[in-house]
């Protein structure tokens, strides 16, 4: 299968096409049924993926607009490649678990096309083609939180939508001046990303630049102080919208800014560390904080994704492979842990209807089951040795420590503060006595929501164990992409700051 | 051997998760013997083990498999089994076995008997994992693991409500729970801080690598390394300030505490200074502050046990008390010292908190050494065998105790530190008479729980005859200690007293013996014969500063944890709700009222649409004209 990133774009955006005219009682099993052909096509993706090649793989390349190089241009490396794993394996789960009895067609159609824009985003070496993917995936969302969210569903959905999509479009702006400098320079139109890596910019554009694209992706992470949307979001979406939103597309920014700002803008990446990696800190300090005063179980969630967001950031800009490495391991790590919690929540606001902790207490006696899942989401989230949540976590202070100890010591309360709120929630909601009447007989889990948790738990443990099969692939990307960002920085500092590791140096010395 | 490190680690492993399978059905009595019996293959595994490191003199070690890769980063599953890791596995498993039998009988009436089982059985995993890897990265899972299973033990009996601290000093199993979680996790960004020095200044995690690499690092480096692995150690093995957590565990099963929190998981530190001894003995001012903190709370964790009255704390407080010496020994070098401390302590420590735990047993789980008295007559062994553990804790010759405590004692003046060995003599008083204090109080005197309507009675057969190996090991453990050295020094550096200090060791020791014989005396003037309640004394200012812990629980929640509440409360609806969103919410709503404002120029007038023409071909001709001045 040459076109295999084709299909996987587009076998859900048809098979939703085809889903108007399913019959609305096996709309459902029609949705799972695509979507696992969709998770089976991604992994047959990773088992044909080379791991070997650090650079872009299963490339297609079709023109659209030849007289201004825009291309539908494909492909995926180690960086990219687990994210597309877990987007098709997060809405895949996220079908099996979902509760919705209103107009579960509407939502399996617009799930369909939610998943083609995510994975679309994901697979774009051409900046056009990313940009129609990025502003795509907005639709269907507003869609759910708008038709299927809580009472406020309507102001949670605008603010979502023009919000991101004020930001996106000051990096549309940056893209097309990109474009328009490529033109300049070289006397050809070009969208390629790839091309794009090859520009060797002054610095006062890199800055520039820097910034129309840090407000697009920023917005979207959501980086403090542009975070406010997201509690809304959370606050009113269902379950499935809050798992798709949590696990796949905040990671849309800080793929972003892997992607685009530090190959692109090498030198002003390294100028923009400490700003960034002050944000980072405030994020992760505040929202804990913040999170530790929720009373609504979903909205501590919310704000620890922020909080948990704030680790990735740093790990990004510590401009080394473990920290870089770590924080792509870490935005996997963090869609599954964050989108289990929240189906998680969703699971007690099936039976309660409602979040407020303050109504549970005690449910680990009523619900053993359901509180020992929670418990090992909950330790993976606080980052426990041999769960998902340590490894990224681990690698992006390790990473981070070499550009500042201070920021490292600052940024790593966050396995401290991340435990308080945590820790709070779990002794609010599941211990104690049962006070509350109405939780004296609850439901354990069923079997259908005991078996779209347990494959979460399974990779929970198995890449807290063995992360070896996605460290590796990542781990070669990520370091291809530091030698020639190297190599390309003008400034001596940058030289200075980013660190090819001395494995990935030798390796090419032997070729 | 191969095979011998991995059954030693795994069967642990096994045993957790057989017990897990059965998690949550009822209580099945051959779970917990299942488990014991795994345990005691593994212990088994360990003294073979044992044997063979002391028979061979090299170590056995293992790499199973790669764990973390990135960058220059290479994190192995390796294990290492050497003179130290060794003892602390053959020790470790000793008393797991043991603990397991035990628990079999003490917790023979709980609905969660299988649960208690699979934790238990995790936390011996953890601590192997622990002590048996061989790099910092592992050692750091282990320590994780054991926070881990201490969260889960000591909130065992989660279901509990959580009351006011004058009802119950740890307020509920789950509150006390998650303050050792969150307490420990304090400690253990300053031990992540230390691997991340250790790691970019060395460019590895592994023990023999950065072991080789540490002589020829910079100073700062290595203090700044020593004194961020220490704030570590400090988390586990709970000294000041980080030490509340400790004595609230006792929330958990008494199983758990005499395994966990008394015995194994608060070793950890210790083992951790011991491990990296070849880091701490470049330090040397790290390495004193080490044995000025440890000897410092020897005599604050001293001071807290002498008037307390539940039975559990006391023993929690000596145990504080008792990690403090060993700091002090590896603070002062004397690494092998301090181990050898810490397994005599093991062993008479967790015969202490099983014997506790064979009188809350009897007294329906009453623990106010006040309402006992004159147990004896119901419970011989139980008093004969916490008579043998505080008698070894007193450091009364020839127990277990009285080689170990009295050779740190001896460190400290053979180092010349006199002010440290003043402390620790002094505090060597006080521990014999809080020790028999207990003792006294619970099995002496007159029978006060009768007034309660509590018939005690003795604890099972087989589960006395499972805490024998541990009462003939607190009285013969001692004689072993030449032995030990002769082991153990192959590894750590050898310790000797100078020519001085030996001439007069026996001064130093009668010192020691005067205090602790002087502390049993007024502990059996004052408390053999019954309870005679001074109320001057008790309602004295120190006696309330020492019985209210120096009021430090009260300050970290009032200075601390409430402060904590409020500024997170004020950043959501002051600053997240009512400055950060609220200016997004305004942003957007000017661009709406402008939208809507301007909106009202559409009216269709004709002449209105002259006038804004005007209005709009001025401005543009007055753009104009300064842009090209600007240009011109």
């Amino acid at each position: 299968m040459d076109n295999i990133l084709s299909v996987l774009i587009f076998f859900p955006a048809i098979a939703g096409l085809l889903g108007f005219v399913v019959d609305k009682k096996s709309a459902r099993a029609y949705g799972i049924t695509v979507a696992a052909i969709e998770f089976l096509l991604s992994l047959w993706l990773w088992f044909s993926f080379d791991t070997g090649n650090a650079g872009m793989q299963f490339v297609e390349m079709i023109p659209l607009i030849p007289d201004f190089g825009v291309n539908y241009y494909l492909g995926v490396d180690g960086i990219s490649l687990f994210i597309i794993l877990m987007t098709t394996l997060m809405t895949l789960i996220g079908m099996v678990s979902m509760s919705i009895e209103k107009d579960v067609k509407n939502m399996i159609i617009t799930l369909l096309f939610l998943e083609m824009t995510m994975v679309g985003v994901f697979v774009a070496l051409d900046a056009i083609v990313f940009y129609l993917f990025w502003e795509l995936s907005l639709v269907p969302m507003l869609y759910i939180v708008g038709a299927w969210g809580g009472p406020l569903r309507v102001y949670a959905a605008i603010k979502f939508f023009l919000y991101t999509f004020m930001g996106s479009l000051v990096m549309l702006v940056g893209m097309l001046f990109v474009a328009y400098v490529y033109h300049s320079l070289t006397g050809v139109w070009s969208f390629a990303i790839t091309d794009w890596y090859a520009l060797v910019l002054p610095v006062n554009y890199q800055l520039w630049l820097f910034a129309a694209f840090f407000l697009g992706f920023a917005i979207k992470v959501p980086m403090f102080p542009f975070h406010t949307w997201l509690p809304y979001a959370h606050g009113q979406a269902p379950t499935i919208g809050s798992v798709i939103l949590a696990a796949v597309l905040l990671k849309m920014g800080t793929y972003g800014f892997v992607r685009f700002s530090l190959p692109m803008f090498p030198d002003a990446s390294v100028m923009m560390i400490t700003p960034i990696a002050v944000l980072s800190i405030i994020m992760i300090i505040y929202t804990a904080m913040v999170a530790y005063a929720q009373k609504d179980m979903k909205q501590v969630i919310a704000y620890s994704s922020v909080s948990h967001m704030g680790i990735i950031m740093i790990g990004i800009f510590a401009m080394n492979s473990e920290g870089i490495g770590g924080s792509v391991f870490q935005m996997l790590s963090h869609g599954i842990v964050s989108g289990a919690l929240f189906m998680l929540v969703g699971i007690i606001y099936d039976r309660r209807h409602t979040k407020l902790m303050s109504e549970f207490g005690g449910l680990a006696a009523v619900m053993p089951k359901y509180a020992v899942i929670f418990g090992i989401m909950l330790m993976a989230s606080v980052g426990l040795p041999l769960t998902i949540g340590f490894v990224g976590e681990f690698l992006v202070l390790l990473g981070f420590y070499e550009i500042s100890p201070v920021m490292t010591i600052l940024a790593g309360t966050s396995i401290i503060l991340g435990a308080v709120y945590m820790l709070s929630v779990f002794k609010k909601s599941f211990f104690g006595p049962v006070t509350k009447e109405e939780n004296k007989n609850l439901k354990d889990l069923t079997a259908k929501e005991t078996w779209s948790l347990v494959p979460l738990v399974a990779i929970v443990i198995w890449l807290g164990v063995y992360p070896k099969p996605v460290l590796d692939p990542i781990n070669k990307s990520v370091n291809a992409m530091l030698v020639f960002m190297e190599e390309k920085a003008i400034t001596a500092e940058a030289k200075d700051i980013i660190k090819v590791p001395q494995s990935a140096t030798t390796v090419g010395e032997v070729k | 051997m191969e095979g011998l490190v991995y059954i030693a680690l795994f069967a642990p492993f096994a045993s957790s998760l057989f017990a897990a399978l059965f998690g949550m059905s009822e209580r099945k009595i051959f779970v917990g013997v299942v488990a014991s019996v795994l345990l005691a293959i593994s212990f088994v595994a360990s003294a073979m083990l044992a044997f063979y490191v002391y028979g061979t003199g090299h170590a056995v070690h293992v790499t199973m498999m790669d764990w973390i890769n990135a960058g220059d980063l290479r994190i192995p599953f390796g294990f290492v089994v050497d003179q130290v890791s060794v003892t602390m596995m053959t020790v470790v498993t000793l008393v797991s076995t043991i603990v397991h039998i035990y628990s079999i009988g003490y917790m023979d009436h709980d609905k969660s008997f299988n649960r208690f089982f699979s934790y238990l059985s995790a936390f011996v995993f953890s601590m192997m994992v622990l002590v048996m890897s061989d790099n910092f990265a592992g050692l750091f899972i282990g320590w994780e693991g054991v926070g881990v299973c201490s969260w889960l033990l000591v909130g065992f009996w989660y279901h509990k409500p959580d009351v006011s601290r004058e009802e119950n000093p740890s307020i509920s199993p789950s509150w006390a729970a998650n303050e050792a979680f969150i307490m420990n996790r304090i400690a253990d960004l300053g031990m992540l801080i230390g691997l991340f020095i250790l790691y970019w200044n060395v460019g590895s995690l592994q023990y023999d690598e950065v072991f080789a690499a540490v002589p020829f690092l910079d100073g700062t480096v290595l203090n700044a390394a020593a004194l961020a692995l220490f704030i570590g150690a400090m988390g586990k093995s709970a000294q000041f300030p980080l030490h509340t957590w400790l004595t609230d565990a006792m929330e958990g099963p008494t199983p758990v505490s005499a395994l966990i929190h008394a015995a194994t998981m608060v070793t950890a530190g210790v083992f951790l200074v011991i491990r990296a001894n070849p880091l701490f003995s470049l330090t040397p001012e790290v390495s004193y502050f080490i044995a000025a903190l440890g000897t410092f709370v020897a005599f604050f964790a001293a001071s807290m046990a002498l008037v307390n009255r539940d039975l559990k704390r006391i023993i929690a407080f000596s145990t504080l008390s008792q990690l403090g010496y060993m700091f002090a020994a590896a603070g002062l070098g004397a690494y092998w010292i301090a181990l050898f401390h810490l397994a005599a302590h093991a062993f008479f420590k967790a015969l202490l908190f099983l014997g506790a735990g064979n009188v809350m047993h009897a007294m329906h789980d009453e623990l106010d050494i006040f309402k006992m008295g004159g147990l004896k007559k119901v419970m011989k062994w139980t008093y004969l065998y916490m008579g043998i553990a505080s008698l070894a804790l007193a450091g009364i010759p020839f127990f277990a105790g009285f080689f170990s405590k009295d050779a740190i004692i001896e460190t400290a003046w053979n180092e010349g530190t006199i002010v440290l060995w003043a402390i620790l003599v002094v505090t060597a008083g006080m521990t014999a008479f809080y020790s028999f204090r207990q003792v006294f109080l619970t099995f002496e005197g007159d029978e006060r729980y009768k007034q309660y309507g509590i018939h005690p009675h003795e604890m099972y057969r087989y589960v006395l005859i499972a805490m024998s190996p541990l009462a003939v090991l607190a009285v013969v453990a001692g004689f072993g200690m030449e032995g030990f050295e002769h082991f153990v020094t192959k590894l750590l550096p050898d310790y000797h007293m100078s020519e001085h200090t030996h001439h007069i060791a026996w001064i130093l020791g009668l010192v020691v013996l005067v205090f602790a014989v002087g502390g049993i005396a007024l502990a059996y003037k004052k408390y053999y014969h019954g309870l005679k309640r001074d109320e001057k004394l008790e309602n004295s200012w120190y006696y309330k500063l020492l019985a209210n812990q120096y009021y430090i629980p009260v300050l970290y929640e009032e200075f601390i944890s409430k402060p904590y509440a409020m500024i997170s409360d004020a950043m959501w609806n002051k600053v997240d709700m009512k400055i950060v969103d609220a200016t997004v919410d305004g942003i957007a709503k000017f661009l709406y009222k402008t939208g809507d404002e301007t909106r009202k120029m559409q009216t269709g007038n004709l002449s209105n649409y002259l006038n804004w023409m005007a209005v709009g071909a001025v401005l543009f001709l007055v753009v104009a004209a300064i842009s090209a001045a600007a240009i011109g």
